[in-house]
């Protein structure tokens, strides 16, 4: 049975479904008997999650689009 | 991620900007600014350094649209600027705080089995995430990360863009695009336990 470090080392390959099937077959069989990886495995892919919620939400505030449409017409267009 | 058909038409942009079309340029602003712009501002949060940063990339754009050859996607070009005008205004402010991030593995016993209880507060986190704590919290973790780590984690997981588009825009190999971002999430991932575990001390206590 693979161990908990080599579980964590493999995670990113496991969501990225790159893992050979043998691999992937490994780490399962580990998830079914260690709840900390599994407790793991959750909170890795909620930290992805959370943070692209948070971070994705940027958008241009009205004040810097308007600079920035200035910017285009007279900095760029007029020469 | 870009689909087929944005794909078509930003070489069709492209093709009609080289020809002099200022009405392609004016719609490869409007499709670029908030890409441009949310990149920026995640990597410097700094609403005037990402506005600087998007004007550049945009005088740079209109510049030196003659030089993109088109091997790669039209978007990676743009990220690409995007990034090294960014990295440029980072230069000229801070120094890069080294954090370690050694810390984001738990501890392992000799044999390799995790030693400290794991608690999982994935489940628990929907009425947290729009208080401006967590929100403060999530984005100074990020802040923490050094640069190589960080951009990979905001192309990939922030941005949404594949492994390989995130390796055509930073010239690395896929193992090393992995690695750092998975160094990046295991780092994130510690700062968010903390965050939680004492989240849950608190509301338990009250």
């Amino acid at each position: 049975m693979i161990c908990c470090k080599e579980c964590i080392e493999l995670l990113c390959d496991y969501f990225e479904g790159t893992l050979d099937s043998n691999t992937a077959t490994s780490l399962e069989d580990h998830f079914k008997d260690c709840p900390p990886c599994v407790s793991f495995l959750e909170t890795y892919r909620q930290t992805s999650d959370l943070c692209r919620k948070t971070l994705s939400a940027v958008e241009i505030p009205e004040a810097v689009q308007e600079r920035l449409r200035d910017f285009v017409k007279n900095r760029i267009q007029n020469h | 991620m870009p689909t087929q058909e944005e794909k078509e038409q930003d070489e069709i942009l492209v093709r009609d900007m080289k020809a002099g079309s200022m009405e392609a340029f004016d719609k490869i602003f409007e499709l670029y600014q908030r890409k441009i712009y949310a990149l920026a501002f995640n990597m410097t949060r700094n609403q005037m350094d990402a506005q600087d940063v998007t004007q550049d990339v945009l005088l740079t754009i209109y510049r030196k649209i003659d030089t993109f050859q088109g091997k790669s996607a039209f978007s990676s070009w743009v990220y690409r600027i995007t990034l090294n005008a960014t990295y440029m205004k980072l230069r000229t402010k801070k120094k890069e705080q080294y954090v370690s991030l050694d810390e984001g593995l738990p501890n392992f016993n000799h044999a390799g089995f995790q030693n400290d209880k794991v608690s999982d507060w994935s489940k628990g986190t929907d009425s947290l995430l729009f208080s401006n704590e967590t929100k403060e919290m999530i984005e100074k973790a990020v802040d923490q990360l050094p640069e190589k780590e960080k951009v990979v984690f905001i192309l990939r997981d922030v941005e949404g863009l594949s492994t390989e588009k995130v390796r055509d825009i930073l010239d690395l190999t896929i193992p090393a695009v992995k690695s750092r971002l998975h160094r990046a999430r295991l780092f994130l991932r510690k700062k968010l336990s903390n965050y939680f575990d004492e989240h849950q001390t608190r509301s338990t206590k009250k």
